[in-house]
């Protein structure tokens, strides 16, 4: 707070007299040697700072997010910057969350103390409520690109905003896609398993799954609940409980990590079942993961928010981080990538780099150009975004290991008219 | 109760029980030899994982092979550290040997932590997936070859201390340190070898472990603990209660699943440990 | 002794008037310094004077944090008074404990592996408790006010915890000059010989792990209304049991500014190890050094860097005078 009176009353004037007074005898002096050189002489900065997990357990993805993050802010000053702050360039303050909340929320307030005038990150739902606590105590506006927890935006905070589908809005739509399913596939799945990583997300996101499971009336007993931490590194016990209770299926909420080790044992443990279908969270889809786990991952559909594979920002956004990167822009870092659009957007209209100023231009978004499922990225009053949705994707054969990965519903976005359920069994492909 | 998932956990149990048992064994003997209970076990074995692991990377040597350089590397760490460090703390009060012991644990945690970084590490060895069916029953291949390794490497430490010069000198030692010094046994070169093979024992049990589940850094404190129940269990300095110690906690951590979700396993552990301190301090085959 | 406390008086001084002149980040770096001096204080009461180690003393702070918190969600009740009950509950744990180990004889090792033993049981069945946020933790609500311990920026958090730390120097400075810390000592010294002149080594034992707890879980609650969120692995941790002693052990035990000094040499390490070092995972550097001197300070420097900075600086003042 103390830094912004700063520029408003102190150093900040003097700096853009000292500018104007510089630009007007530069002018003079300049002239002969052409405008252009002029311009190139002054583009602020501003500073924005990126969270992301990029060493712990979410490592993998967080380094795609910190990269997705730079990309954008690349592309943004490389088309002129905020061309309502004269240009200035997007300069990316980066914090490493280590996957924990404590550690992100020092982080954010490090950058903070950096001058970042917006936030964003942080790709985990507790880290995200650390630093939304932080942003309302230091009132600066962070913008959360990926994280599914619906008590963020509970709090009755002001400055944070989330791009993100919100854990209910997941769970409304892993029901409806899984009633599309087994109705096409004529299949009654009628006992299931739920785990999920016992943080933050995992919980909210399976107990709302579990809510919304029963008020769908779908005949779907839910057999147990199996929890565990966030970094867990052996499931033998777990997976050992889940094959004497003998679900039909497994709905995991889980991350990366836990997703190939209890994708794994179930393969050596011989555990039979239809299907893996994840109602929503990550884990599933992960170039890396796919990789990994090759053949085992085959078939398993997953409820997420998606790239729009129709979508030309996306093509474009997707090659050139190839190019830069060698490596795919997927649902996450294309969720990163657009937080960055979202920020600089609001920048550009709020002509300002005031807290209050940016907050209203947020409030104000109506943010067309993305690379992702679902329709403009308009806030609501909690700051939830409205026009976010999501995808439902299988894992199937193909000989690139990228194009695995397709959209089977809705319909008009398929990459893929064909859907695989119930699964051949792990250990008989 | 469903009969083969409680086969599968006693099982599963026997087996990790194995190697806490290889992982307590060198507890155990530097306590015997030295009177010294190592707070930086946990930290040496964890160490032993990451170096088999490097070796894995480097040259693809699989850690059942690479065991003995593994140990080896181990030993001389252990060699180092007793005769720098421990040798001075011989003569304090138990308690006040904890804090360098603690200290070096500490020191080796973080020393793996900046060499290697904070994140997991799972090679994918030979045996990763491999399993064998009896039945209902499914046995983890590279649990059973760490459980036959564990239990042949113990064997061969018993023969050590029974059959060889050095050891028979350890187990002296250990019975009576002033007869032995005064029968001649250079106590202090006896010390610096018994902690050499405790850690050696303990970097050869990182070896067996490292298919079985990543490694990170801060893995330490967890193993040091289970060593301790296990030392306890059997008796301190008491070798043979070590090993049956260690087939006995694996077994109950891995049953207690049965009731308890299994991320309380250690939870089993450690009030056994304050159970037995309670009323067993001697341990159930007598100790020290 | 008068110099020292002129000295002492002058630099307190100079401690109150600095939130006037650094920004929030660098005071947040003071606010660690007086956290960790505090509790390497309350642990000194029970290890360095009373000589019972104790590696599990994390198992406090996270009674107090968890106490007060849940107190303040579930009941709306002030941490001011959260606090006092999180001290109540780890007193009462305390001794439990201490029932145990010293009536049934554990002494030496086996008493710092019932510590360890302590922390870690309740850091897991916590761990598995929904009604205090389980493997999550608490995230805590920002609600700025004196009576929710909550603060928008640091200067508030900086008196507390300055408070705090000159409170416990008070508190061991008393002790020290009082009945109950002379037979605490005679424990520590030789406890055999203590009982022999009829000191009561259980009686007084417990009072000082009762102390200590008691202490210990106030700052529990202090950091959980300055980090906003709790989570059993941070604070019920072996990693923080062993580097709360670290100070202490540096700074010098047993005595009332040891834990202090250790904590301005120490704590501002961390920090720079943190901010300069974190890309990559060097940020545990801090505890490699950390490590190495608490193995040279117990091998040569047996009573601390405090005394051997007395007696550097009594040389000097001697000197210039």
């Amino acid at each position: 707070m103390s830094k912004q009176k700063k520029i408003r009353t102190g150093k900040g004037i003097h700096r853009r007299e000292f500018i104007k007074n510089s630009a007007i005898v530069g002018t003079g002096l300049m002239l002969p040697f052409g405008v252009p050189t002029l311009l190139r002489a002054a583009p602020r900065k501003i500073k924005i700072g990126s969270i992301q997990p990029v060493t712990g357990p979410l490592a993998v993805i967080g380094q795609g997010q910190r990269k997705a993050n730079i990309m954008a802010a690349k592309q943004i000053n490389a088309a002129g910057g905020i061309k309502s702050l004269g240009g200035a360039h997007l300069e990316l303050l980066l914090g490493d969350s280590e996957s924990k909340p404590e550690v992100g929320r020092q982080e954010a307030d490090r950058l903070i103390k950096e001058g970042a005038v917006a936030l964003q990150g942080p790709f985990q739902s507790g880290t995200a409520m650390a630093i939304a606590t932080l942003a309302e105590q230091r009132q600066v506006p962070f913008v959360m690109d990926v994280a599914a927890l619906d008590a963020i935006t509970q709090k009755g905070y002001h400055y944070s905003f989330r791009v993100f589908i919100t854990a209910r809005g997941l769970v409304g739509g892993a029901i409806n896609f899984l009633k599309q399913v087994v109705d096409m596939k004529g299949v009654a799945p009628k006992t299931a398993v739920v785990t999920n990583t016992a943080d933050p997300f995992g919980k909210g996101m399976s107990g709302g799954f579990l809510k919304g499971l029963e008020k769908s009336g779908m005949p779907i007993k839910i057999l147990e609940r199996i929890q565990y931490p966030l970094g867990i590194q052996d499931l033998s016990g777990e997976v050992a409980k889940i094959k004497s209770l003998k679900p039909d299926l497994i709905f995991p909420v889980s991350r990366p990590g836990d997703s190939v080790i209890l994708t794994r044992e179930l393969y050596k443990q011989r555990v039979p079942l239809m299907g893996i279908y994840c109602p929503g969270s990550p884990g599933w889809y992960e170039p890396h993961v796919v990789k990994d786990l090759d053949k085992l991952i085959l078939y398993v559909l997953v409820n997420v928010p998606w790239i729009n594979p129709l979508s030309t920002v996306y093509q474009h956004a997707n090659a050139a981080f190839k190019k830069e990167f060698n490596q795919t822009l997927d649902t996450n870092s294309a969720y990163a990538y657009t937080g960055t659009l979202v920020v600089a957007d609001a920048l550009e209209r709020a002509g300002s780099v005031q807290a209050d100023d940016i907050v209203a231009a947020l409030k104000q978004t109506n943010f067309k150009d993305h690379p992702v499922l679902g329709g403009p990225i308009q806030f609501a009053e909690n700051g939830d975004n409205k026009g976010a949705s999501t995808g439902l994707l299988q894992i199937q054969p193909d000989p690139v290991p990228e194009k695995r990965v397709r959209v089977v519903l809705p319909k008009n976005f398929a990459q893929s008219q064909e859907i695989v359920f119930p699964w051949p069994q792990l250990w008989e492909r | 109760m469903d009969i083969s998932l409680a086969i599968q956990l006693m099982v599963q149990g026997i087996l990790l029980g194995g190697i806490y048992g290889l992982i307590a064994v060198g507890l155990s003997l530097i306590f015997g030899v030295m009177g010294v209970i190592n707070f930086a076990h946990g930290q040496m074995m964890v160490l032993g994982m990451y170096i088999s692991y490097w070796i894995l990377v480097l040259v693809g040597l699989d850690p059942y092979l690479s065991l003995v350089l593994v140990a080896v590397v181990t030993a001389m760490l252990g060699y180092v550290i007793q005769a720098t460090v421990v040798n001075r703390i011989l003569d304090f009060p138990e308690a006040m040997q904890v804090v360098p012991l603690v200290s070096i644990g500490l020191i080796i945690e973080n020393c793996i932590l900046f060499m290697w970084g904070p994140d997991h590490r799972s090679p994918n060895t030979a045996l990763g997936l491999e399993s064998i069916h009896f039945g209902d029953v499914m046995i983890d291949a590279s649990r059973l070859m760490a459980f036959v390794l564990a239990i042949l490497i113990t064997g061969l430490i018993f023969w050590f201390l029974r059959n060889n010069n050095i050891g028979k000198s350890m187990r002296a030692a250990a019975d009576n340190r002033i007869g032995a010094l005064v029968v001649g046994i250079n106590v202090d070169r006896i010390n610096n070898y018994a902690f050499a093979l405790g850690a050696a024992t303990t970097g050869a049990a990182g070896a067996l472990l490292i298919p079985l589940i990543p490694v990170s850094p801060h893995l330490g404190h967890d193993f040091t603990l289970t060593a301790f129940v296990v030392v306890i269990l059997g008796g301190m300095g008491n070798l043979v209660g070590a090993l049956v110690g260690g087939l006995i906690l694996g077994v109950a951590e891995s049953m207690s699943t049965l009731w308890l979700p299994p991320t309380l396993k250690h939870v089993v552990s450690f009030s056994l440990l304050v159970l037995i301190m309670l009323f067993k301090p001697k341990g159930l085959f007598g100790g020290k | 002794m008068k110099r020292l406390y002129v000295l002492l008086a002058f630099i307190l001084l100079i401690l109150l008037v600095l939130p006037m002149f650094l920004e929030k980040y660098t005071l947040g770096i003071f606010i660690m310094i007086f956290y960790y001096a505090y509790l390497g204080q309350s642990w000194n009461i029970l290890t360095g004077y009373t000589g019972h180690i104790s590696l599990g003393h994390a198992l406090y702070i996270g009674i107090g944090a968890y106490t007060s918190t849940y107190l303040a969600i579930t009941f709306g009740l002030t941490p001011w008074v959260g606090m006092i009950a999180g001290g109540l509950v780890a007193v009462a744990v305390a001794l439990f404990k201490g029932f145990l180990g010293f009536r049934f004889g554990l002494r030496g090792v086996y008493f710092v592996i019932l510590t360890i033993a302590f922390a870690e049981i309740t850091r897991l069945i916590v761990s598995h408790i929904e009604a205090l946020g389980s493997f999550s933790g608490i995230f805590l609500d920002f609600n700025p006010s004196f009576w929710n311990f909550q603060f928008r920026g640091n200067k508030p958090y900086y008196y507390i915890s300055l408070g705090m730390m000159v409170a416990s120097v008070g508190v061991v400075r008393v002790l020290e000059l009082s009945r109950i810390g002379r037979f605490m000592v005679a424990i520590r010294e030789d406890e055999e010989a203590a009982q022999a002149v009829g000191v009561n080594s259980f009686k007084y034992s417990m009072i000082a792990l009762s102390i200590s707890a008691f202490m210990t879980a106030l700052a529990g609650t202090f950091y959980a209304n300055y980090i906003f969120y709790l989570h059993p692995n941070s604070v019920f941790g072996m990693g923080l049991s062993i580097e709360l002693i670290l100070r202490p052990i540096i700074g010098g035990m047993g005595t009332a500014l040891g834990p202090i000094v250790g904590s301005f040499i120490l704590t501002p390490l961390s920090e720079m190890s943190r901010a300069y070092f974190s890309k990559g995972g060097m940020e545990g550097l801090h505890l490699v050094l950390y490590g190495v001197l608490a193995i040279i300070v117990v091998l040569f420097m047996r009573k601390g860097i405090l005394t051997y900075l007395a007696a550097g600086l009594n040389k000097i003042i001697r000197f210039k005078s």
